[in-house]
């Protein structure tokens, strides 16, 4: 479904985001990409539906090979390629539905987009997707009046309402807290199985990735330096991956919203010393 | 004194460590300051006139010097002096004194000092206090039941007339400016071109002054002599808000969470799709606040266009103005009139904006 041949991504600063990745994904497949924070995951995830352009090897998803270049071929694959992020990104001023309908833009003539009036197809498959996730009842409050967990269906849910082949996840469940953070993988789980969606999933918490997953990649610095089904990724594996042994806060259930990698070092060891730090 | 020393005494407070002293500033930048002050001295002595000279008594001799060059070196150098003994960094010394240097340059050259000690005597001398009295006492049966001179239109109907040139504008004016923002903003811009391209267009519209706008429609179309007058308004106003809303909004939509817009991307919205399920929604609020204020800036604003000849109760001022001799009362009901007015506007929009945010 999704093949990587020697893909790399050059920014364009230079720094080298992806190194000869070599990945084949099949479809229906789960896959969660772990490693520790600059990785590289987020740039193979935007990769496939070329928010982040790569710059050498080739990239197919399904029968269409990605071209960063062509927007409108990039349009058309990216109506089949769902993504949910981190932040859930959804437009917090306007109603739920409104959010998934955004979902249809690619399949909704411009003009109808623009004086807001969707068609009655395009709304069924909307309340169908919030019915999937679960907060139907909740179609026409403000996105931003609902608890992270909620935001996040709704984003899975306008997802959905493009009815796509391939779900890109971009730390879907880091903002959330740990019961809701297994809450909604569980329901990104069941709703991919129903409906045969393949699914990528980046994750820095090895916990989730082993419960939820088919398989795992495990990234640093730009490679793939492990790529195998969930069973084989043993901690001895992850310590390989991670370059370091295994910390509680790596396996732990209780999870953080933030972890402590993405805090500057001086401030983590401030926090460890009890002090704030204070000049000699 | 005497609590910060109980309250060393009495707390053991925490391990004393050497407090840091605040750095000194180097002294050769502020010998350097000091230079530059005495260049400006020179210049403003160059470039003098000599209306009031200081003798300076110095016990064997009698030095002259201009008056004001002096005060203002004396200023500039009490100025660094202070900066130096509350141990101001040197660029914000340097920052002080350029704001002395500048505001010295730019005064001496309009005299304000010289013209400014006049005004009291002006005062006393003219007829200031009819003026007073007039504005005070305004004559509300001209602004209720008179006509405008030589016509069967009532002064109240110019009112009404201003409060329509300005909702025309208000709503056409900001509409043009939503899609300009959006053009200019490289955000929700086709491509970097475009979004340069329309922002230098906005700059044009926006370096021509409302008055300026009035007086071009004017000479284009023709004004109140040909009943144009409120067209020519309308457009100087529409071009006046134009350029504000494009302005502002398009710093709002610079500053728009990209989350949401990347996400509509992601959802394969192409860019018009995404300029309006995305990028309008977060600015929503922003243009709203920005339309209410442009149409109490327009209402502010048609007074001063009726100067240029243009309808509505700026014309009507401006003819009172011009018949000043034969009393102050009109004008000075028209002013009062017009600041309840604007006061009147100002409530409105602060409760409309309350209501919709
Ligand atoms: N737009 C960019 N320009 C330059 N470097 C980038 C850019 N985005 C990410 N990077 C760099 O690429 C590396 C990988 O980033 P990313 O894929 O976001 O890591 P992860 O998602 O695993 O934390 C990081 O070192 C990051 O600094
Ligand atoms: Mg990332």
């Amino acid at each position: 479904m999704i093949t990587f041949e020697n893909v790399d991504v050059i920014y364009p600063n230079g720094f080298k985001g992806l190194d000869d990745v070599n990945v084949e994904i099949a479809r229906g497949e789960f896959v969660a990409i772990i490693g520790l924070s600059g990785a590289g995951k987020s740039t193979l995830i935007r990769a496939v539906n070329g928010l982040v352009p790569y710059t050498g090897g080739t990239l197919t998803v399904g029968e269409t090979v990605v071209d960063p270049k062509n927007k409108s071929k990039l349009r058309r694959l990216r109506s089949k390629v769902g993504m949910i992020f981190q932040q859930f990104n959804n437009v917090g001023r306007i109603s739920v539905l409104n959010n998934v309908l955004i979902g249809r833009s690619a399949v909704t003539p411009t003009w109808r987009s623009l004086i807001g009036w969707y068609g009655a197809e395009d709304k069924e498959v909307a309340f169908q997707s919030l019915e999937r996730v679960g907060i139907v009842d909740k179609a026409y409050n403000r996105a931003s009046a609902l608890s992270g967990g909620q935001q996040q269906r709704v984003a899975i849910a306008r997802v959905l309402a493009q009815d796509p082949e391939v779900i890109l996840a971009d730390e879907p469940v880091a903002s959330l807290d740990p019961p809701t953070a297994r809450k909604v993988l569980g329901d990104l789980r069941r709703i991919q199985q129903d409906l045969g969606i393949t699914c990528i999933v980046n994750m820095h918490h090895l916990d989730l990735a082993r419960d939820y997953a088919d398989r795992i990649i495990g990234m640093r610095a730009g490679r793939v330096v492990f790529d195998g089904p969930t069973e084989e990724a043993t901690d001895t594996v992850i310590e390989d991956v991670y370059q370091r042994s295994l910390t509680a806060e790596d396996i732990a259930t209780a999870d953080f919203p933030v972890s402590l990698e993405d805090l500057p070092a001086e401030a983590v060891a401030g926090v460890v010393a009890g002090e704030p730090d204070r000049k000699p | 004194m005497t609590a910060v020393a109980e309250r060393t005494s009495a707390e053991a407070g925490p391990a004393r460590v050497t407090r840091p002293e605040p750095p000194t500033p180097p002294l050769v930048n502020y010998l350097g300051l000091v230079v530059v002050a005495v260049a400006a001295f020179a210049f403003f002595w160059w470039t003098r006139d000599d209306t009031s000279v200081l003798y300076l008594p110095l016990g064997v001799t009698t030095l002259w010097a201009p008056q004001w060059p002096l005060i203002g070196f004396l200023v500039m150098l009490a100025v660094l002096a202070l900066c130096w003994f509350t141990r101001t960094g040197v660029m914000a010394a340097f920052g002080a004194l350029t704001v002395v240097i500048f505001s010295y340059w730019a005064g001496s050259n309009i005299h304000f000092i010289d013209r400014i000690v006049e005004v009291p005597g002006r005062l006393t001398a003219g007829n200031t206090r009819e003026q007073l009295i007039g504005y005070f006492n305004p004559d509300w049966s001209y602004l209720l039941f008179s006509n405008v001179a030589g016509t069967s239109r009532p002064i109240w109907g110019e009112w009404l007339i201003t409060l329509c040139m300005a909702v025309v504008a208000t709503i056409i004016g900001c509409f043009i400016g939503l899609l300009l923002a959006m053009l200019a903003s490289p955000v929700s811009s086709f491509s970097k071109t475009s979004s340069q391209t329309v922002k230098a267009i906005n700059s044009v519209v926006r370096s021509i002054p409302d008055v300026g706008w009035a007086l071009l429609f004017a000479a284009f179309i023709g004004g109140t002599a040909y009943g144009l007058g409120a067209l020519a308004a309308v457009l100087a106003l529409m071009m006046f808000n134009i350029g504000i809303v494009a302005k502002l909004l398009g710093e709002s939509i610079d500053a728009v969470d990209p989350g949401p817009l990347e996400a509509a991307d992601a959802a394969g919205a192409n860019l018009l799709q995404r300029d309006r399920v995305a990028v309008l929604p977060a600015v929503m609020p922003s243009f709203v606040s920005y339309s209410l204020y442009v149409f109490e800036l327009n209402i502010r604003a048609s007074a001063a266009l009726g100067v240029v000849g243009v309808a509505g109760i700026g014309g009507e001022l401006s003819r009172q103005i011009r018949r000043m001799s034969q009393g102050y009362e009109n004008v000075g009901a028209i002013l009062w009139a017009l600041v309840i007015v604007v006061l009147l506007v100002d409530l409105l929009s602060m409760w409309v904006r309350r209501k919709l945010l």
